[in-house]
């Protein structure tokens, strides 16, 4: 019933503010004390205006929830045990990531850096507001999988060190719904990434920053690799996506072909090789994963993926949306030999025939999109 | 305050006064274990993980009366379910063996049951703090030490890698000390697994699995993703055991699991298997005196990866079991020479199986299946069971099987034998440490 009630609350405050309920935060509030100002990196567009001024309370209150390990059911996962701090706000130790129980999620973790900027979220964007989001992964069963949104809330209240924080930024909501995501919101809209050695070159005039290889690695990106067709670079900011949803074949292989083999390190310099059936005669099954179809079903968006932003692409291994491809020299060359092409089943993939030497420039252009992280601990 | 001086007390008789190598396990507890059963066992607890779908799918230590002649012989007479599935593991005995502590992988809770009452357990104290309070997850091998518990564990809250430590408890569950692994400073991975005390050389070795991602990973997805094979353990660490510090890294590669000191007086050596490169490795001082690790035998064909676990040591220091995961098998190998260890026999025990657990005298031989929640077989081929054998010298001739599944308790993992305060079985090794304890 408490719940309910929250939820009513959290309802009545949507619908009288509109979904920008984080919106309490006017111009005004910029000038009062306590408050910060977010501005962002070079490279960066303007942060959006929702976040561009923030209590400083409420930051600090976000970032608590956000390393909090006791708001999953069993207080073994937190937001930052998946998206590790000093991994870019990613996961790099597994290709998907470990949720409850060490159940697998279906997809590689996405870094926050930047999540701000986004218009949709999740590899497949079935959700659209940040400040929204955070309750997916607290009550999914295979992540924090905690029972409902009344437990979570009963939690927090149950916490001491929570009633004070809230009372200051939330007087007369308290520990809700909203008050809840907003301020794990809050806290992420502060992790910006930019000023990249790249931001300082193309944005920042720093002409002799980048190396011959990296500046025409960065002319294989936006002519003959056709990188920057999805990987947008804008006139005054990058933010390396156009936010929509592509099958690059990925999923498509892993959903249409049965059998593959894996070769298996064992310790340094030994290994050994299985197929995949063989594998699957001791462990679990993959999960199947159509992409933006499960959110559309639109059938051209059958094993489609958003774009995801490249900054900080060198800190982020292993990538694609299930982590398949371990490194960005083998990223390359999935779509240099044409794998990406035969996949693909929309026909807007090209076979690419990089050199080697074209390759490996362009691997050096994508490690200079690694910026400086704001908003860390 | 008291236990300190206590332990110190202890630690200083065993390693100033002389004391011979208390002989352990039966057989793999710590040295400072009092009361080591050297006759008949009379019960045996299994550390049991709940599982999903099955009975109340809760974790629980499972109580089975193995006293020949009983009317419960071979039956569950006790379970204690103690709630969620956090990845229960291993246990261990205080030194006075009157309370089992029995870890969870996952949550990090420590559960002490006191055994003061073999047949009926109680839930003495839950420790749940561990992780607050140290930064280090996954509380794995329990370890006596005199007045203490040190606690080896295998990740920590940070980031879920291996990167971990050892905690020392007291007795009564409050924290003495922590210590971190040796880390690439000494050549190390910061990586643990098992604790192996050898009070004689003031020597602990400590071996090293991997991080929470990928334990609590299903196994089938883990092999299948190469970056994350890669974090496993590959070092054995050497520490100066009076003070806690390492002194040495010895490269043990594929993941060194169980260490097994010989228990035969005057013998010191020890043996671990490496669960990935299916390799048994000696560890023993070379003719200078420094600690060194050797590939003594291979175990199944390592291509196959066989995964051999569990491993139990005869009393006498002449025969290990070794127990390979994937085919379900144990098998038995000749240690007299340990610089070549011969396997002699091969017996398969199921679908899967993981532990192995000998009586002092070796005639009775005890296996159950579960390995890790995620990394145990699925469908028909999740085998999960308690089987008792006898063992002639040479066949293993089965006595009983407790299917676990059948009676909707769970995944049966770690066992450890106890027996009534005033048994027969109980051994007279450590009279002198529990007048002091007293």
């Amino acid at each position: 019933m408490k719940a309910l009630a929250r939820a009513v609350f959290v309802a009545a405050v949507f619908a009288g503010l509109g979904v920008a309920a984080g919106g309490a935060l006017s111009g005004s509030a910029s000038r009062q004390a306590g408050h910060t100002k977010l501005t962002s990196p070079l490279g960066l567009p303007p942060v959006p205006e929702k976040y561009a001024v923030l209590p400083v309370d409420k930051i600090e209150l976000g970032r608590k929830l956000f390393f909090d390990r006791r708001l999953s059911f069993n207080n073994t996962l937190s937001c930052a045990m998946c998206h590790i701090e000093e991994d870019a706000f990613a996961s790099t130790q597994s290709k998907r990531a470990i949720g409850m129980e060490g159940l697998t999620l279906r997809r590689n973790t996405p870094s926050v850096l930047n999540s701000v900027y986004q218009k949709t979220l999740f590899h497949d964007g079935h959700e659209s507001h940040l400040d929204l989001q955070v309750w997916l992964p607290l009550l999914a069963a295979d992540e924090m999988a905690n029972p409902s949104m009344g437990y979570v809330l009963d939690r927090i209240e149950g916490l001491d060190d929570y009633k004070a924080r809230f009372e200051r930024v939330y007087a007369a909501e308290g520990i809700s719904i909203h008050s809840v995501g907003d301020a794990i919101a809050a806290y992420e809209a502060t992790l910006l990434s930019g000023n990249s050695r790249f931001d300082r070159w193309h944005f920042g005039g720093e002409k002799q920053i980048l190396t011959k290889s990296e500046m025409a690695g960065f002319e294989i990106f936006t002519g003959k690799g056709g990188c920057s067709s999805c990987h947008l670079i804008g006139k005054d900011a990058a933010l390396f996506t156009d936010h929509l949803f592509h099958n690059t074949g990925i999923g498509y292989r892993a959903s249409m072909h049965s059998d593959r083999e894996y070769v298996i390190p064992l310790a340094p310099g030994v290994e050994t090789r299985m197929l995949r059936h063989e594998i699957d005669a001791f462990g679990e099954k993959l999960r199947n994963d159509v992409g933006r179809f499960e959110v559309t079903l639109n059938e051209d968006d059958r094993w489609a993926y958003k774009t995801p932003s490249l900054r900080n692409v060198s800190r982020t291994p292993p990538y694609m949306h299930d982590g398949s491809v371990a490194t960005l020299e083998d990223v390359v060359e999935y779509y240099s030999s044409g794998e990406a092409a035969k996949h693909a089943t929309n026909g807007k993939l090209k076979r690419l025939d990089l050199t080697p030497v074209e390759r490996a420039n362009l691997v050096a252009f994508l490690k200079t999109l690694d910026g400086d992280d704001r908003g860390r601990r | 305050m008291r236990s300190l001086v206590m332990g110190a007390c202890l630690s200083a008789l065993l390693l100033g006064g002389g004391v011979t190598a208390v002989q352990a396990d039966e057989t793999c507890n710590s040295p400072f274990t009092a009361a080591l059963i050297k006759g008949q066992e009379e019960y045996l607890h299994v550390w049991t993980l709940g599982m999903k779908g099955l009975g109340d799918e809760s974790d629980k230590l499972v109580t089975i009366d193995v006293i020949p002649g009983s009317a419960t012989y071979g039956k569950v007479v006790n379970t204690i379910s103690v709630g969620g599935r956090g990845e229960a593991h291993h246990m261990g005995f205080t030194d006075d063996r009157r309370y089992l502590w029995a870890g969870r992988l996952d949550d990090n809770k420590i559960f002490v049951f006191d055994i003061q009452d073999p047949a009926n357990p109680k839930l003495h104290k839950t420790i749940t703090d561990l992780a607050d309070k140290t930064g280090f997850v996954g509380p794995h091998t329990f370890y006596a030490l005199p007045g203490r518990v040190a606690v080896q564990a295998l990740s920590n809250s940070k980031d879920h890698t291996g990167k971990t430590g050892i905690i020392v408890f007291s007795n009564q569950g409050e924290i003495v000390s922590t210590h971190p692994m040796p880390g690439t400073e000494m050549g190390g991975d910061a990586y643990g697994y098992d604790i192996g005390i050898n009070p004689n050389q003031n020597v602990m070795l400590t071996s090293s699995f991997t991080g929470w991602t990928n334990y609590m990973m299903d196994l089938g997805t883990l092999v299948k993703d190469a970056d994350a094979m890669k974090n496993f353990g590959n070092t054995m660490a050497v520490w100066d055991y009076k003070s806690m510090k390492p002194i040495k890294v010895l490269s043990v590669p594929g993941a060194p699991l169980e260490i097994r000191w010989s228990l035969k007086p005057g013998d010191d050596w020890a043996l671990t298997a490496t669960a990935l490169t299916s390799k048994i490795w000696l560890v023993r001082k070379d003719d200078k005196g420094e600690w060194q690790a050797k590939d003594v035998a291979t175990v199944g064909d390592p291509a196959k990866i066989p995964l051999p676990v569990d491993i139990s040591i005869a009393a006498d220091g002449k025969h290990l079991w070794v127990n390979t995961f994937m085919d379900g098998s144990t098998r038995l190998f000749d240690i007299s020479n340990p610089e070549a260890p011969k396997q002699v026999y091969t017996k398969k025990i199921g679908n899967q199986v993981n532990m192995v657990s000998q009586s002092w005298d070796g005639k009775r031989v005890y296996f159950t299946t579960s390995l890790l929640g995620n990394w145990d077989k699925k469908g028909e081929e999740n085998d999960q069971f308690l089987k008792l054998y006898d063992w002639d010298g040479k066949e293993l001739q089965e006595r009983f099987k407790v299917d676990f599944v059948a009676l909707k308790l769970g995944r049966a993992h770690h066992m450890k034998f106890s027996a009534r305060p005033n048994s027969k079985a109980i051994g007279s090794t450590m009279e002198v440490y529990r007048s002091l304890l007293n």
